[in-house]
């Protein structure tokens, strides 16, 4: 009953607009003008199609006594080679587009430069333009390789996802009937651990009032819990990891669930680490240490090694903060399925289960997608293995390490997750140019992941919050659309009641590419 | 890939009780310990092994006992049994005597809820014909007789199991032991209901183990998966898990050797049968393959040995476990004629193993995850048996892969009711000769102690004056100063508390005394319970200082009436964890505005004080043997423990302190933020490994290994005076108060503090840090919390000072272990 209540109360928030800070935004493509042939007729502006108060070439700039044309941020917008109409209409020719080089050398295959502005434009405007592919990346494999099959049969249009009408995509994060609240979310994503340390004070917040906002959660990550994160102590998870910083029994007593960490995706076997230049002294007095000194994070718990000492450690959680729920959040070696039936049995009501493919830079190379499973295998093999122990539907599962979009979301529950845990993509809003400087020297140039007084400032956490809200918002339209194209009510109904096998490549809706004939 | 690369059962940790004994001893002592380790089990797997039984119990004489084999096997299909016996056994063996075990009759009720096999149960001998034939068959005629009889029974039983049981198909029938005089049982379900339910309660035998199993796969379990597993005259039990498992069972298949059970207990068993038994190693070397000397360890061994060493390590390094493991082995030594029980910890010193050694007219040596089970046991024989007492004359833990103890220790029970302790180099373990265990009944009352010097004198000097006196007291007079202080106690809540003061000090002190420590003890801690279960049970509007809470009142409790009012917390009956459990009820007592707390019964219940926010002066006495987790993320309350405490205590310690009358075990104080411990006894391994802030100890004994890993409290350190008392409550330095290899390992900050005058330890068992001399500084920074620990635990700080007998300077005792800063951990990419 309270679960539907809190439902009801829970309105969507608003999409309002949160444009980009930077002054000139990257676009696919780049209009070049030789001015010695330009004669300011104007002509350009008025056929370009995306002239809707911004342009390619800005009106306004003919009435410049320079004659000067200025390429405005609107170019962002540009169609590029398949419209070509500015470069037509231009009677002395002076025009040419291309594509922009900036462009070309963004992003990498998972997270491909059109994924990267696309989620950009989602955080700007709540929904994506369709000029850039929003679904999936290009690395060849896992989720760029699976679609639904909807999908195949026409195009998806973005009007049409807009005009999906609404569907139920909450979940419940206790189903363990063992008397702990059944928490409900109304989008079936939380937010992803990262620490004080790892991104900036500003960041966190901007997370924390998205999350509130969205009634979900964002996590603290392992590097305390900062007093800026209290009055928004409802939405935010307390990590307890390995080296324990900042971590004490007022925190745990806070959260509504702890997450116990005992392995990350993209870096499992090892231990955290923050290198010294970002151990600031604000970040040194949350941890209790001493600053600019490099902090590590062992591996693993050095009080549990093994699963009885597990269920010591849950239990002491459990006793600690009788009304919170346990996460437990894993890497995915090849024997997952047996740390998930531990956790089960060690009392966890969500297990964490992350995949190589997340992490910031600061997660090691050699470590990032070489030792970790997958996460589109992991999670079916977790899930038919909780479904023959039957157990299934006790266990929340939640995925993360690697899921960057709606479509990808749905897809790992459609392959047996509930949910996913969202790192990377929320970063992306914020700015990220996946550039993978995170963890040297004072940390990122676009002010999230450092712990720089002055590059922090960068962010400023109500627009950054308003970013992550408005690119949950269009995601939210995704699910719904994809929800109605399924004929489901529910993206609990996405998740499959037995075993996830593949047959000819296909499965509850989803069909893999290399098996089409 | 054969499935049995793939296939496996997957499993951690276990609760593992063994014990070893010069008398037998009865399966119903067991049933204890094995409850009150339930939760290092999951119900899905119990095992129990006997070994060195008693002939007239098993109805069969002396020799058939000794020398025939006793094969168990265990029928989930009752109908195999003919086929079985006419394809193994019939053809091949002379049967002495074979019987149906007895067993309950509904398993349902005692809360199983898979029917355990029907087992049946063999004495027998090969035929000499088949025997002889096998020999020739197999080119074993140069051996002895017996052993190839041995191979046979090994590969009968073998060929057994394929037959009718694998992992994998039909599981009909398996053998469950097949040694001589041993016997091995196992089920799905908890540990005890094997003795329950075949009727083991008054089996005798020398030698018992008990596995509560934790396996995570299969949602029909089968008791072939529980532990014990077999070698030949050899049962294992395993706590752990492998990383790999791989690659020993590809050690074992390159000699013929191929596991059908599927779990890394089996091939730790097969493997160890292969050492042991084929290869014939002795005990040593066998240790040597499974758990390898190295780094500093294998550095500090005399030359000879290091030659054997490196050789065994380049054979079987392969074999050797890698992982958090130990093995409780029982076996039948046959060759030599006695009874082993062998425990083994892994070269990291991964999982909890306690060793116990009780001295005296019976001789009892036990093994388990855990300190509380190890008690239990002896509290249940004690009340059958008043040569035992209800407490070990030591208790220790192994420092896998060392060079000191070799990680494993074996006790031997001869045939003449002898039993020795040993370690891996076949050291004898001693325990210290305090006081002749005869009992003087002369002498009387102390007239200098009776109810007017009670009255008048203050606690303190009450001890003082006991302490000074009760080094040639009997027990008689001990006990009636006991039933002197019970009655004081009764008179009134002041009385009482003085009462137990009194007992308290006798309890946390070292004194000489003729009465061993094991004996008075539990005689003092008995005591004090008694006095505690007087205080009245909890009620509204109650008007003494004193109340007490119970499992039955827990829902009762109330407001304090005064400020002052003490809580007095009957642990006994509360579950080990959960909802309901002690962490709940302490933190609800200090909500109601209860300062003021004694908590006493503890039979292992965890969490007590986990993550209890208290920072205006709490006070929490605790008596018994707490669990696990004790005061984790406590934050400002005063702990008190009255005895020794598990692993993981003061985890997260935030502020407070906590004062340790004993040894601390794991992991103590991981990730503590601040606050001060104070430990009179030893503690493990990886004690302030990652703390941070103000985190501040005390250790007056010693540690093995990895203490303040990672340690970056810059306002905290560690004080480790590596002292003990002799069995004359004197001060004894150790020999070095730090054995291990791993010292302050990259610590960021804080600093170590070593009583170590004679400079025993060295730069090569640090790792990032460096040795110095403590300055004028230092011993101001000391000195304070030296002060407090002599006012707490009577170690005068006078004595710390003098090394053989002279009293020496500060800087001349004490020396500093600081962390060096690494250049690669401060000036990453900065250009400075």
């Amino acid at each position: 009953m309270k679960m539907i209540q809190s439902r009801l109360a829970f309105k969507v928030p608003e999409v309002k607009p949160a444009v980009s800070k930077e002054p000139f935004r990257i676009g696919k493509f780049e209009v070049l003008l030789d001015r010695s042939k330009c004669t300011a007729c104007g002509l350009c502006a008025q056929v370009c199609p995306t002239y809707i108060g911004s342009a390619i070439v800005e009106y306004e700039a003919f009435k410049k006594p320079s004659g000067i044309l200025r390429v405005t941020n609107a170019r962002a917008m540009c169609e590029g080679l398949v419209c070509r109409k500015c470069v037509e209409s231009c009677p002395t020719k002076a025009l040419t587009v291309r594509i922009n080089p900036q462009y070309l050398i963004l992003g990498d295959k998972r997270w491909t430069a059109d994924l990267i502005l696309s989620t950009w434009e989602q955080a700007e405007s709540g929904k994506p333009s369709g000029r850039y592919e929003y679904r999936v990346g290009d690395s060849g494999g896992g989720f760029d390789k699976i679609r639904f099959d909807f999908e195949l049969e026409e195009e998806v249009s973005i009007n049409e996802i807009f005009e999906a009408e609404d569907r139920d995509t909450s979940i419940v994060l206790n189903r363990r009937r063992d008397g702990r609240p059944e928490i409900s979310i109304p989008i079936p994503v939380y937010s992803a651990d990262m620490s004080f340390g790892s991104i900036s004070l500003r960041v966190m917040v901007a997370r924390a009032i998205a999350a509130k906002a969205w009634n979900t959660f964002t996590s603290t990550g392992e590097g305390g819990y900062p007093n800026e994160l209290i009055p928004f102590k409802d939405h935010v998870i307390t990590q307890v990891a390995t080296g324990h910083f900042g971590v004490n029994a007022e925190t745990v007593k806070r959260a509504r669930i702890v997450c116990l960490k005992y392995a990350q995706g993209a870096k499992p076997g090892l231990g955290g680490h923050l290198l010294a230049d970002k151990v600031t002294p604000k970040v040194a007095e949350i941890r209790e240490v001493v600053p600019y000194i490099s902090l590590f994070s062992p591996f693993p718990f050095h009080n549990v090694y093994s699963v009885e000492d597990h269920y010591r450690h849950v239990q002491l959680i459990k006793d600690i903060n009788p009304k919170a729920l346990v996460s437990v959040k894993v890497s995915t070696p090849i024997d997952v399925d047996m740390v998930a039936i531990g956790s089960y049995y060690a009392g966890a009501n969500i297990l964490q289960v992350d995949g190589g493919f997340g992490g910031t830079g600061a997660a090691p190379d050699i470590a990032k997608k070489n030792i970790a499973m997958p996460i589109e295998y992991a999670i079916p093999m977790v899930h038919n293995y909780l479904v023959r122990e039957g157990v299934r539907d006790e266990m929340v599962i939640m995925a993360s390490g690697g899921i960057r979009t709606a479509f990808d979301v749905a897809k790992i529950i459609a392959l047996g997750a509930d949910g996913a845990v969202i790192g990377t993509s929320e970063l992306v809003a914020l700015g990220c140019k996946r550039c993978g400087n995170c963890e040297r020297g004072r940390g990122c140039p676009s002010g999230i992941a450092t712990t720089d007084p002055a590059l922090s400032l960068l962010i400023d956490p109500e627009w950054g919050a308003q970013r992550i809200i408005n690119m949950y918002c269009s995601w939210k339209k995704q699910w719904n659309y994809i929800l109605s194209k399924l004929g489901l009510s529910s993206i609990r109904e996405l998740r499959p009641k037995n075993e996830v096998k593949f047959r000819k490549g296909r499965f509850n809706h989803l069909v893999h590419l290399d098996h089409l004939r | 890939m054969t499935m049995n690369s793939f296939e496996r059962v997957a499993e951690g940790g276990c609760g593992v009780i063994g014990v070893a004994s010069s008398i037998p001893i009865k399966g119903r002592f067991l049933l204890r310990p094995l409850v009150q380790t339930h939760n290092r089990g999951n119900g899905k797997g119990g095992g129990i092994a006997a070994v060195g039984l008693s002939a007239e119990q098993l109805g069969v004489s002396k020799r058939v006992l000794e020398e025939c084999y006793l094969v168990q096997i265990a029928y989930l299909d009752s109908n195999v049994r003919e086929d079985v016996e006419a394809s193994f056994i019939k053809p091949f063996m002379r049967v002495e005597y074979f019987e149906k075990l007895p067993t309950l009759g509904d398993y349902r009720s005692i809360g199983l809820e898979v029917k355990p096999p029907e087992v049946w149960r063999y004495f027998l001998r090969v035929d000499e014909d088949v025997l002889k034939k096998f020999a020739e068959d197999n080119g074993m005629q140069a051996l002895d007789p017996r052993d190839v009889e041995d191979e046979f029974i090994y590969r009968n039983s073998f060929a057994l199991n394929r037959k009718h049981y694998s992992s994998t198909g039909l599981k009909k029938a398996f053998v469950l032991s097949h040694g001589r005089n041993m016997i091995v049982l196992k089920i799905v379900g908890y540990a005890e209901q094997v003795i329950k339910y075949y009727m083991l309660e008054d089996l005798e035998a020398h030698i018992w183990i008990g596995h509560q199993r934790y396996p995570t796969k299969g949602k029909v379990w089968h008791p072939g998966g529980s532990h014990p597993f077999i070698g030949l005259n050899d049962a294992l039990v395993h706590n752990g898990d492998f990383a790999n498992y791989y690659s020993i069972t590809e050690y074992l298949r390159q000699r013929n050797i191929y596991p059908l059970f599927l779990t890394d207990t089996e091939v730790a068993a097969l493997y160890w049968d292969l050492l042991t038994r084929i290869y014939r190693y002795p005990l040593e070397y066998a240790i040597e393959a499974l758990a390898p000397t190295t780094e500093r360890d294998f550095a500090m061994l005399p030359d000879e040995k290091k030659k054997i060493y490196k050789v065994i390590q380049a054979t079987h390094i392969h074999g050797s476990p890698d992982g958090p493991w130990f093995f409780i082995i029982a076996r039948n030594d046959v060759r030599n004629r006695v009874f082993q029980l062998i425990g083994i910890t892994d070269t990291s010193m991964l999982r909890p193993q306690v060793f116990a050694l009780h001295d005296g007219d019976v001789k009892i040596g036990i093994i388990a995850s855990e300190r509380q089970a190890i008690d239990a046991m002896l509290e249940e024989l004690s009340k059958h048996d008043e040569r035992i007492h209800p407490m070990a004359d030591a208790y220790w833990y192994a420092r896998g892969g060392s060079y000191t103890d070799g990680g494993a220790f074996i006790y031997t029970v001869d045939e003449y009711g002898g039993l020795v302790c040993t370690n891996k180099f076949g050291k004898r373990v001693a325990v210290e000769a305090s006081t002749p265990r005869v009992e003087f009944n002369g002498g009387g009352w102390r007239p200098e102690i009776d109810e007017k010097t009670i009255k008048r004198l203050g606690p303190e000097e009450l001890f003082k004056l006991v302490s000074k006196s009760i080094g040639d007291w009997s027990i008689r007079e001990v006990v009636s100063l006991i039933e002197a202080l019970e009655e004081h106690g009764m008179k009134g809540s002041e009385e009482m508390l003085k009462a137990i003061s009194v007992l308290t000090l006798l309890i946390d002190r070292r004194y000489p005394s003729r009465v061993s420590r094991n004996r008075l003890i539990p005689l003092f801690e008995k005591a004090v319970s008694k006095i505690l279960s007087s205080v009245p049970l909890i009620e509204a509007n109650f008007q003494g200082r004193l109340q007490r809470v119970d499992w039955d009142s827990r829902r009762m409790l109330v407001k304090p009436s005064a400020a002052n009012s003490v809580l007095v917390i009957d642990a006994h009956d509360f579950p080990p964890e959960g909802d309901e459990g002690v962490c709940n009820l302490l933190e609800n007592a200090y909500r109601l505005g209860w300062r003021r707390l004694i908590a006493y019964n503890f039979i292992g219940q965890r969490n007590f004080g986990a993550g209890l926010v208290a920072r205006d002066g709490v006070r929490i006495d605790v008596y018994g043997r707490p669990g696990d987790c004790l005061a984790a993320f406590a934050d400002g309350p005063e702990f008190h423990v009255h005895g020794s405490v598990q692993d993981s205590v003061a985890y997260c310690f935030r502020s407070g302190r906590i004062v340790v009358y004993g040894d601390a075990g794991k992991a103590f104080e991981y990730g503590a933020k601040g606050g001060v411990a104070f430990i009179l006894g030893d503690l493990v391994d990886r004690p302030l490994i990652n703390a941070v802030g103000s985190a501040t100890a005390v250790i007056n004994g010693s540690c093995m290994d990895y203490m303040g890993e990672s340690f970056m409290a810059a306002k905290g350190f560690i004080i480790l005076n590596g002292i003990r008392f002799d069995g004359k409550g004197r001060l004894v330095e150790k020999e070095t108060p730090y054995h291990g290899g791993n010292l302050l390992p990259l610590a960021a900050a804080g600093a170590v503090y070593i009583r170590d005058p004679r400079g025993t330890v060295g730069e090569d068992q640090l790792n990032g840090g460096r040795i110095e001399s403590i300055t004028g500084k230092d011993w101001e920074k000391i000195l304070p919390l030296l002060r407090e620990n002599e006012k707490l635990f009577g170690i005068r700080v006078e004595d710390l000072l003098r090394v053989n007998g002279v009293l020496r300077m500060p800087e001349e005792v004490y020396r500093k272990v600081v962390p060096v800063q690494v250049a690669a951990l401060t000036r990453y990419e900065r250009g400075d």
